[in-house]
């Protein structure tokens, strides 16, 4: 008798808490999708809420968040380099708390603010311009020298027996960790309540143009037809680009991260150094999450190696000597379209219709909501938000890059 | 300690060696040849550690590291997992996770609340109202985590250690142990990786002998003796294999035991082919309460008894689902312990043999029936068998163990790292590994396979194949095998579980996430319904044991929940390392190398303090004197900075011109014998990458040099183009063959002529003109008059063994003019004040020539030479939006604004300050600053501001500055001192 | 060490020894190009989903620039390009 009610009461429930469900595909859209990574369903989310737009369609491969999205380390922050990114990313951050009260998801933001070390004075001055130009813009951030460093994480190694000893850093209290996965079943959810439609294990073989202008996205399970496409496929932007026949400046290469199994809370910041190449913070569970850079040559494999998990072994201790009681219990890999500037591309396209939001690299978790709200805007009114206006497509041959790295990269041999 | 079984050939502890250690900071003792869990066991502990989630009290359940039951901290040293762990003399074991200790855990108390905490819990509390979470957040993180980290724990007892080899065999049992043998007989060297501290694998505790042969430990004696007999064979035991990464490069730690003077080796083994025989492990079996301390796997109460001579307990229920499971309740009985009941999961396909043995022993059989609950609190107290499908007769029996397992699962994990796909084997009832990478072989039970002898000839196989791999094969070997393998009969697979009816909550999937079956039954409602998406959501198999209990129970779960048939729901993505890895052990012994210039000791005589800048080790400045001491000095009388660093190169052969005229964008077939030419390198982009001096040394036959930094880089820039071109050209690195120091100074002529014979004067050696010398009579130097730090100069090159007597000798011969060396922090003032600029520094990825007033470096003429990045200093000579370099002083003449400052008007920020110091010479402040355009304006104001630190509310502490723009150099504009 | 890459000098060799120099371009004639043609020249890419060839130098070894075929799907090399060193 009680089983049975039991059993009711979950078959009840079996509808009720679906996250998003299967539809079944329509023959046009209002708008189709390329990615259901964070970024794809942020803008559908927003097209939904606020433009009124939910003849919509999210066009997913594999599952919701399978790219980078699923695969990232999570952290949130709002320092950048330069003024023009700047002002998306405090804006990005400042989103968080607003997001979780609205699709009701407790996303897990975990304010711990980030120190991003310096190990010379070269690198000092790089990251003080980088701390004044936060002050500046109204974002809370600032340059400690060692010995503060150690107060704020005492597990740091100050002393000169590291290769590159410590010689600062600059503290970004704003900034933490947001549980990445929850935010791609969120916004799932949100967009899915809007009526928009997910497809998943679902992928686009081709986009059809005809003058010009997008007309529909071929897919594996039938074509649809559509005058909007938004390319939001991660580290596949490139290979969706050349369906319209569009070459980006883009270079995708592969980049891998590492948990240790779960140790008690000793790390209470998100620690980085750009010298070492590494970063690693403390997940709410207690795992040492970690990772930094990538692999210098373009592959669409999420291979990993032995190669980089030592070097993340030897660039921790170095840094925290402590950490070598710890142990990697997971390596993964996951694809970055990188562009030359290292700022992502947010733009419209020479073909109509056709909206890019990718180039975002290994940084694009934090930005996601954010820039899928204005790339919704731009794409329902078809006016460009004046705050998506630098990372506009167009600024590679303008020779007129972004300013978010000083240094000249390292993966093509056009040095 | 409680007294241990009789002795028995299976055994491997050795009694006449007591090892003493502490546990909770009491003294125990234990028998060498012990785990730490093994010697925690036989002192009555049961309880070793508490779950993650609930607090669960966690007893013994796997003895070869696959489970986090036993995880404890030793010696400082956190999540050692105590079951795979060989006990030291001494060693300091400590439980995990718990507040009191493992059997009185305050935070038990969870437990009770688990009600309370359904799947996703976390995701769906907490957050309203917002300002809930932070204390939430607090309360979730203090009780995260299990070990905690040490950061007195020892270092230097890591290692490293590389192997190369032919074939490299992972897992050391009966597969493994005949495939080493059979790519021995190829003369190639062998690897056999072994995770437990001696061969033999499952065959080396079972005494049961097969149909009429030699008991199964006698057996495998034998094999590791013959392995072990191999020269080349090389067995490495307590290590187990992490991964098998891309091109079959594996990677494994290895444990050190007793008089091991490393307590972890990582290791990396480089083979031509591997065989994977790591064999199976036991899929837990899912009732309620199934994590009770007393539960465990029946080979770890098997191995328990047999190879530790340990009681796993009084009264034992056993419930499993494989041969395996029968074979050892009769052993156990046969060593004194009461078997209560042996249920199987199975109703047909059992080893008949092994059924009449039970029989004979009295130990009732029930075929179909598994265990459905246990109770308990901290120790199992009882079990509820019923029957493995509808809803039969459900009986009760008391027991302190219970061995269950819901059959074997084949330990794939390496396989899947490598690439292998799983694929449901509806016979096996297992996921087993197909679709291997080239050069990768596996046999044994990862294959399912059954049977002794099976299993040998596949190890056998296996060992030829990877033979054949190398080319070695020997076809007719590998049908005779293959041939007895057709012949074996292969037995009867019985039916296997797929999911039980379970009704209750607390039936664990995954112990080391506290995660039920309800609770994935809830997931797969909310839309969770992949395994990889079930996996995050409830983080199934995510913890320290990782996939190895839950991975196979989880896809079925899931395919049974959703209705469909078993195995269409497919296992989630195995990730390595597949034994977790210290970062001790990854990190091995610290080495460190940077490189030293032939100088270095001399320098460091006259009290150098070094930096490491790239990878050289430089003087940034003499402890002696201070900073404007040593600039003053050059402006004065004269000074030497070692400059061995610079990039030396030598270019010679047919298209040497072409080539320099490729890459810089100077013309340099205007470079002539005796002159030096200042060089700029581009990027295709137009920006600056570098830049020297070139000099032509004979026919078709240069010299140049680059900034130190860049050498690396432009022997690959210089290499590239000439291989694109397919142009004759010959490079020569004389970076590390020659030392080089820069004297400069008013005085410096005067040194350098009383080391030298010619004639010095600035006649007949002029500015940007370069001689062969001799110096002192016998050591061959190249001279350059150069003026980096804008005095007369002289770059004296040398050959790098002569470096410190040049050094001695400039000392001795600068006596009487007040001699002195300098370093980077002096040199940096000088060349700042003459307003050279450093590439890197006072330039980034976006200057071109144009943006730092170095447009006379390009020669927009030059004939059809295709330089690099001349189209980009085409198309980005007149834009408007460019940054530029221009040159400042401050208003206040001693306020400097530090390095990485930034220039704001209106608010905004116009660009940066690249270089900022206090000139000694000129008595103010000085810099250079990359600046918008439109504040380009000579004589015009800059405003500076400088990071400030934040104050109480959390607001920056503003510091500004303001300066002029003035021309450059800001010393000797018109080069006189240079040239005179 | 992930794959192998196999140097015309030196033979198959850990990847890391190696830097990865690039897809094999056509350089546009400096003299007649157009600004927006050499933008693309310089930063754009095909990123071949598949087997595209490209440039590689074996920095950490015999220094010697090579140009291979290798399929980005999975690393590995198709065809040895060009042989001497
Ligand atoms: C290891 C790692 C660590 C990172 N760490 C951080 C971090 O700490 N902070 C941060 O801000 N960022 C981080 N990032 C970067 C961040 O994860 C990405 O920038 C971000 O997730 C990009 O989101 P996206 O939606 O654009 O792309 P993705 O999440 O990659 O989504 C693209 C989706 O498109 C799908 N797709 C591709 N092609 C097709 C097709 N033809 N048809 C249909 N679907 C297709 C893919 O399956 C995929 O799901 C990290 C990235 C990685 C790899
Ligand atoms: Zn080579």
């Amino acid at each position: 008798m009680m089983k049975k009610f039991m059993d009711r009461f979950r078959k009840k429930g079996r509808q009720d808490v679906r996250m998003w469900h299967e539809h079944p595909m329509k023959p046009a859209y209002d708008a189709v999708i390329v990615g259901g990574g964070l970024h794809g369903l942020a803008a559908a989310y927003y097209l939904g809420r606020d433009h009124g737009m939910t003849d919509v369609a999210v066009i997913e491969r594999r599952y919701i968040g399978y790219g980078g999205s699923g695969r990232n380390t999570s952290i949130v922050r709002s320092n950048q380099r330069s003024k023009e990114n700047i002002p998306l990313y405090d804006e990005g951050l400042k989103l968080w708390p607003e997001l979780i009260g609205e699709l009701d998801f407790n996303l897990m933001f975990f304010n711990c603010g980030n120190l991003n070390l310096a190990h010379s004075e070269a690198e000092a001055a790089g990251l003080k311009m980088t701390v004044a130009t936060a002050q500046i813009m109204g974002v809370r951030s600032e340059f400690l020298n060692a010995r503060e460093c150690k107060e704020l994480v005492p597990h740091l190694d100050i002393t000169h027996r590291p290769r590159y000893p410590i010689y600062g850093g600059m503290y970004h209290p704003p900034g933490g960790t947001v549980r990445h996965d929850a935010v791609v079943w969120a916004l799932a959810r949100g967009a899915d309540r809007l009526g928009i439609h997910i497809h998943q294990l679902t992928e686009v073989e081709d986009i059809l143009v005809e003058k010009g202008k997008v007309t529909g996205v071929k897919t594996d399970k039938g074509t649809i037809r559509t005058p909007l496409v938004l390319n939001a496929a991660g580290g596949y932007s490139p290979t969706v680009s050349t369906m319209v026949g569009i070459d980006l400046p883009v270079t995708v290469l592969p980049l891998q991260a590492l948990v240790s199994e779960p140790l008690k809370p000793f790390l209470h910041h998100v620690v980085s150094s750009g010298r070492y190449h590494a970063y690693a913070s403390q997940s709410l569970k207690g795992e040492i999450v970690t990772g930094a850079h990538m692999d210098p040559w373009p592959s669409y494999t999420t291979h990993v190696t032995a190669h980089y998990m030592k070097h993340q072994a030897e660039a921790l201790m170095d840094l925290m000597p402590c950490l070598r009681g710890a142990r990697f219990m997971r390596i993964w890999g996951g694809l970055t379209d990188m562009t030359p500037d290292m700022a992502p591309i947010v733009s419209d396209s020479p073909i109509g219709g056709f909206y890019l939001d990718c180039g975002w690299g290994y940084f694009g978790f934090k930005s996601a909501p954010i820039t899928g709200r204005y790339m919704a805007r731009w794409i329902a009114t078809g006016n460009c938000p004046e705050i998506l206006k630098p990372f506009s497509l167009r600024r590679y041959r303008n020779y007129n890059l972004q300013r978010e790295t000083a240094a000249v990269m390292y993966y093509t041999p056009w040095n | 300690m409680t007294p241990r079984l009789p002795e028995s050939p299976t055994q491997r502890i050795s009694r006449e060696n007591e090892l003493l250690f502490f546990y909770r900071g009491k003294p125990f003792k234990g028998l060498e040849g012990d785990t730490i869990a093994t010697a925690l066991y036989s002192n009555g502990v049961r309880i070793f550690s508490r779950s993650m989630k609930y607090h669960r009290p966690r007893g013994l359940y796997n003895l070869d590291g696959y489970s986090s039951h036993c995880l404890v901290t030793v010696d400082g040293e956190p999540n050692v997992r105590g079951c795979a762990t060989p006990l030291r003399q001494g060693m300091w074991v400590t439980p995990q996770n718990v507040l009191g200790s493992p059997r009185w855990d305050l935070m038990g108390l969870m437990q009770f609340f688990s009600f309370a905490m359904p799947v996703g819990f976390y995701y769906k509390a907490f957050h309203k109202p917002s300002w809930v979470w932070p204390f939430a957040q607090a309360v979730i993180r203090r009780a995260a985590g299990l070990g905690r980290i040490d950061p007195e724990m020892p270092e230097g007892v890591y290692q490293n250690r590389y192997y190369n080899c032919e074939v490299c065999i992972i897992g050391g049992g009966l597969a493994g142990m005949e495939a080493a043998l059979a790519a021995a007989e190829g003369g190639v060297r062998v690897i056999l990786l072994e995770r437990r501290d001696h061969l033999g694998g499952d065959l080396a505790y079972r005494v049961t002998r097969s149909n009429e042969g030699i008991p199964p430990y006698r057996r495998a004696a034998m094999l590791a003796e013959a392995v072990s007999a191999c020269e080349n064979v090389t067995v490495l035991l307590c290590t187990s294999a992490t991964a098998i990464y891309q091109s079959n490069h594996v990677t494994a730690v290895k444990r050190g035991g007793a008089g091991d003077p490393y307590r972890e080796t990582y290791l990396e083994v480089r083979a031509r082919s591997v065989v994977v025989a790591t064999g199976a492990i036991e899929r837990p079996l899912l009732f309620s309460n199934n994590d009770l301390p007393g539960i465990m796997q029946g080979s770890c109460a098997h191995r328990l008894a047999r190879v530790y001579g340990i009681k796993p307990g009084n009264r034992m229920v056993v419930s499993g689902c494989h041969d395996g499971m029968l074979e050892m309740a009769a052993d156990l009985a046969e060593l004194g312990i009461e078997i209560v009941a042996v249920a199987d999961g199975r109703s047909s396909g059992f080893d008949t043999e092994l059924i009449s043995n039970l029989h004979r022993k009295g130990i009732p059989f029930l075929p179909g029936t598994m265990a459905r609950k246990a109770i308990g609190f901290k120790r199992l107290k009882g079990v509820q068998l019923a029957p493995t499908f509808g809803n039969g007769r459900k009986r009760w029996y008391s027991c302190d163990v219970l061995a269950a397992s819901a059959g074997e699962a084949p330990l794939s994990q390496l396989l899947q790292v490598a690439g292998a796909k799983m694929a449901y084997d509806s016979a096996a009832g297992q996921f087993l590994p197909g679709e291997f990478p080239p050069g990768i072989h596996a046999a044994g039970k990862v294959t399912a396979a059954r049977g002794e002898e099976t299993i040998a000839a596949q190890g056998k196989l296996a060992g030829l194949m990877a033979l054949q791999d190398l080319g070695l094969g020997r076809t007719s070997h590998i049908r005779q095998v293959r041939e007895i393998l057709d012949v074996i009969e292969k037995r009867p697979a019985g039916r296997h579980w797929t999911a039980p009816p379970v009704g209750s909550r607390k039936c664990f999937l995954c112990f080391d996430e506290d995660v039920t079956t309800d609770q994935v039954r809830d997931a797969i409602d909310q839309g969770f319904d992949q395994s990889e998406l079930v996996k995050r959501y409830t983080a199934v198999g995510t913890g320290p044991s990782q996939s190895y209990l839950s991975g196979t129970n989880l896809p079925l779960l899931l395919a049974d929940q959703r209705g469909l048939e078993p195995g269409a729901v497919l296992p989630t993505t195995v990730r390595p390392p597949v034994f977790p890895t210290s970062l001790a052990a990854l990190g091995g012994r610290r080495y460190t190398s940077s490189k030293r210039t032939p100088l270095h000791e001399k320098q460091a005589q006259l009290g150098a303090c070094f930096r490491l800048t790239g990878v050289w080790e430089r003087a940034g400045s003499f402890a002696d004197a201070g900073l404007s001491q040593e600039v003053e000095n050059v402006r004065k009388n004269v000074g030497f900075i070692d400059v061995s660093t610079l990039g030396k190169f030598r270019l010679f052969g047919r298209d040497a011109v072409k080539l320099l005229n490729r890459v810089y964008a100077g013309n340099m077939e205007t470079v002539t014998e005796g002159r030096l030419k200042y060089a700029a390198m581009c990027n295709e982009q137009g920006v600056i990458i570098d830049d020297g001096v070139v000099t032509r040394m004979g026919e078709s036959d240069y010299f140049f040099t680059t900034s130190s930094l860049r050498a690396g880089n432009t022997l690959e820039w210089l290499a590239f183009h000439s291989k694109e071109e397919d142009w004759e050209a010959h490079l020569v690195n004389l970076t590390d063959a020659m030392a080089a120091v820069n004297l400069a100074g008013p005085r410096s002529r005067e040194v350098l002529a009383r080391l030298v014979d010619a004639d010095c004067s600035n006649e007949v050696f002029p500015y940007m003109a370069v001689r062969r010398m001799k110096l002192c009579g016998e050591v061959d130097a190249l001279v350059m008059r150069v003026g980096f730090v804008g005095e007369l100069s002289f770059e004296i090159h040398v050959p790098a063994s002569y470096g410190a007597a040049l050094q001695d000798a400039l000392l001795d011969a600068g006596k009487p003019y007040c001699i002195r060396p300098f370093g980077l922090d002096a040199q940096s003032v000088l060349r700042l004040e003459k307003g050279h600029v450093i590439i890197g520094t006072d330039t980034d990825n976006h200057s071109t020539l144009h943006d730092i007033g170095l447009s006379w470096a390009w020669d927009r003429k030059k004939a059809g030479n295709q330089t690099v990045g001349a189209p980009a200093l085409r198309f980005t000579e007149t834009q408007k939006h460019r940054q530029k370099l221009v040159g400042f002083t401050m208003n206040e003449a001693f306020r400097t604004p530090s390095d990485g400052s930034i220039v704001v008007a209106d608010g905004t920020v116009k660009g940066r300050v690249t270089s900022s110091r206090f000139s000694p010479t000129l008595g103010r402040s000085i810099g250079l600053a990359l600046v918008d355009p439109d504040l380009a304006v000579m004589g015009g104001t800059l405003e500076f501001y400088t990071d400030g630190r934040l104050n109480r509310k959390g607001l920056p502490e503003i510091k500004t500055f303001r300066g002029t723009i003035v021309p450059v150099p800001f010393y000797d504009p018109e080069g006189k001192r240079l040239r005179g | 060490m992930s794959f192998l890459l196999t140097c015309p000098n030196c033979g198959p060799r850990n990847i890391y020894e190696f830097r990865f120099g690039g897809e094999v371009k056509t350089r546009p004639d400096e003299n007649t190009v157009s600004a927006e043609d050499w933008a693309d020249y310089v930063y754009l890419s095909k990123n071949v989903c598949g087997v595209q060839k490209e440039w590689w130098y074996h920095a950490k070894g015999c220094g010697t620039w090579f140009a291979v075929e290798r399929d980005t799907r999975d690393n590995l090399p198709v065809v040895k390009e060009e042989n001497e060193g």
